[in-house]
């Protein structure tokens, strides 16, 4: 905070104000809300994914492929059913669901993939998923510049029907219905995680692999669910970003979301309840930004200052508290488990 | 010769050039990043080093217009940013993964400041001095080969012998075996002596300034000029060359030119306007990655065991 607020400084702009701007603009007006809760869906349907797999002791970093291919199958599904086309149209309420099956499949089976090389081969989950992003995306940019390439000059598709978009749900905004997905997968997971005998397993499994199986677990299993789970929640971003605020697929569509996304996961610190709010924030800074841009000509960049600086901060703090000063009398406490789990 | 061979000819040497002149900045990134993770740290944060790199080498170049202090500086930059990555690391025992990403999202964001601060928001970027080809008399004229092996710039000598020089460094001396010794077993090279958290902030500092230099050859031997988009990408490609070139200085050199020869091939068959798709191309090497660690012939054996893992002393 007063690294950048001494930025804003060097930009002749009071800090006071600059702040108020960054967080005028998506919480002080209904426009920039609207704006906020768009970025805020797939943002956290992405840390939803984060926090199943990492949780489960897989450290999946694949979210930007998941979302591309979600994206894309999802695309696939509603231009199929343009006027015209193979299908025509389909009533939304058939739709809905199954672009959301098609998009989370799509997800589920990319990241399943590598969690199969980890469960199986014992492939390392780290390196491979950050591989895997690349083919993602060289799929997505053949899909969009050959098969599925709209008339013209930009490797995009067509626009989707207007009867496949998800409805606006604040008049005057382009809030779209995704931020209500989005709540609902937060709620789904938590039930997961949280109340059932599945999610208690793979969390068993992700502490400690080895206990689990002596416990009767089928710890290969439990990884390979958690991949499905979280990719297809990385690829259930895509669907909402493409059905939502988008409405066409093109080359570029993540921007750097899948990355993101974990971030926001760690600075709710893997909590299913935090990410909605966290997504908010974040997804309501960047829109900030791009207010301050425009009015101020401060460079939107210096929030990615602003919020990288606060993640590490988080992340030196969190591991710094633990260092153990042991004073006579005190016992020492021991390190938080997710620490131990992160570092996997 | 008639014109369909000189054709072909023409094809093979733009195409080897290019390769080789592609192959550069991530070789000597990759190199770097070997030191790193034989060490036991995987340093993610290469991608946002190297446009740290490329952004302060344009910025002196472009006030002094001296490319080696400019070279340099560089690579003093990306020390000082690993520095910091080496502390959140080491010492903080932070996710190497996490540090990692996010220190990228900070290069993004600290880069695309300075340079708008320094240059004012005029909207046409500016070239500056840089290197220049090298023409080695006779050599260069060779035919076929001549110009692909010997036309290249100085940077690129510098580093295929550095690639040597670090196959050395890490096979054949104390300091390459204790290294080594961090990464493979923490806690033996611990009770044998050796300072393992010293030699993991040296195996970041390498690889930090390593992927500074980095910066450097993108903007002074290749490109000319600073944009925010300079790097895309390149840093993660250099993690796929280390894994691909199996930890090996050596062998990452030839996985280099594999990466480069498919980025060349695909440009210039969208010249030649083929009907294969280009991403079936630059999307290879990644595939072949992939398969080389997935544990599938056995990779997983030549990766330093306690890579990612944080050394706690007892």
């Amino acid at each position: 905070m007063f690294v950048t607020a001494f930025l804003f400084l060097s930009y002749g702009a009071s800090p006071w104000q600059a702040y108020f701007t960054l967080f005028h603009e998506p919480f002080g007006t209904l426009r920039g809300f609207g704006y906020a809760l768009v970025r805020t869906s797939p943002l956290s349907l992405i840390a939803l994914g984060t926090i199943v797999s990492w949780r489960s002791g897989f450290a999946y970093l694949g979210f930007e492929g998941c979302f591309v291919l979600g994206a894309s199958a999802t695309s696939w599904l509603a231009l199929l059913t343009a006027p015209g086309a193979r299908v025509g149209p389909v009533p939304f309420f058939i739709f809905l669901p199954l672009a959301i099956l098609f998009g989370f499949a799509a997800g589920g089976v990319w990241a399943g993939l590598v969690g199969l090389v980890r469960a199986r081969l014992g492939g390392n989950e780290v390196l491979i998923s950050l591989m895997s992003n690349y083919v993602a995306i060289f799929i997505l940019q053949y899909l969009v510049s050959g098969p599925m390439r709209a008339p013209g000059s930009l490797p995009e598709t067509r626009l989707l029907p207007r009867t496949t978009w998800l409805p606006f749900i604040l008049p005057g905004t382009r809030a779209h219905a995704g931020i209500l997905i989005a709540i609902a997968a937060a709620g789904l997971v938590w039930m997961l995680l949280q109340k059932m005998p599945l999610g208690y397993e793979m969390i068993v499994t992700g502490f400690n692999a080895a206990a689990a199986r002596y416990a009767g677990m089928d710890v290969a299993r439990r990884i390979l669910l958690a991949a499905f789970f979280a990719g297809g929640l990385g690829g259930l971003a895509g669907t909402v970003e493409v059905l939502g605020s988008q409405h066409r697929l093109m080359d570029g569509i993540s921007g750097g979301v899948g990355f993101v996304g974990i971030v926001v996961a760690l600075l709710a610190r893997l909590n299913p309840v935090a990410v909605i709010p966290t997504a908010l924030l974040y997804g309501g800074m960047s829109v900030g930004a791009d207010a301050m841009q425009r009015r101020a000509n401060i460079p939107s960049s210096i929030t990615f200052i602003l919020q990288s600086l606060a993640v590490l901060l988080v992340l030196a703090f969190d591991a710094l508290r633990y260092y153990k000063i042991n004073f006579p009398g005190f016992s020492p406490r021991t390190p938080p488990p997710v620490a131990d789990e992160v570092s996997k | 010769m008639s014109g369909s061979q000189f054709i072909l000819s023409a094809f093979v040497v733009t195409w080897l050039t290019a390769s080789l002149r592609l192959a550069g900045p991530v070789l000597l990134a990759a190199l770097g990043e070997t030191f790193a993770e034989q060490s036991g740290v995987l340093n993610i944060g290469i991608e946002g080093t190297i446009l740290l790199g490329a952004l302060t080498s344009f910025l002196v170049s472009y006030y002094t217009g001296m490319i080696w202090l400019s070279l340099l500086a560089a690579i003093f930059a990306g020390i000082a940013a690993n520095i910091f990555l080496a502390w959140m690391y080491v010492t903080v025992r932070a996710s190497q993964v996490v540090a990692g990403l996010v220190f990228n999202v900070l290069a993004v964001g600290v880069a695309s400041v300075v340079y708008r601060k320094a240059l004012g928001n005029s909207a046409v970027p500016e070239s500056i001095a840089m290197f220049h080809p090298l023409h080695i008399p006779f050599l260069s004229n060779l035919s076929g080969i001549g110009p692909v092996l010997f036309g290249q710039t100085i940077l690129f000598y510098l580093t295929i012998a550095l690639a040597f020089a670090a196959h050395f460094v890490l096979f054949h001396t104390n300091f390459g075996l204790a290294l080594r010794a961090s990464g493979e077993n923490p806690a033996a090279a611990d009770s044998a002596g050796i300072s393992v958290y010293r030699m993991r902030y040296a195996g970041t500092l390498i690889s930090g300034a390593a992927a500074g230099m980095a910066g450097g050859y993108l903007v002074l031997a290749q490109v000319g000029l600073f944009r925010e988009s300079i790097v895309s990408g390149q840093g993660f490609i250099a993690l796929a060359i280390v894994i691909f070139g199996r930890w090996n200085p050596l062998k990452a050199t030839v996985a280099a030119m594999v990466f480069g020869a498919c980025d060349a091939l695909q440009l210039s068959l969208q010249i030649f306007g083929t009907r294969v798709p280009p991403q079936i191309l630059l999307a290879l090497p990644y595939v072949v990655t992939i398969l080389a660690i997935s544990g599938l012939f056995g990779g997983k054996a030549v990766q330093p065991a306690a890579l990612m893992a944080p050394y706690v002393k007892d």
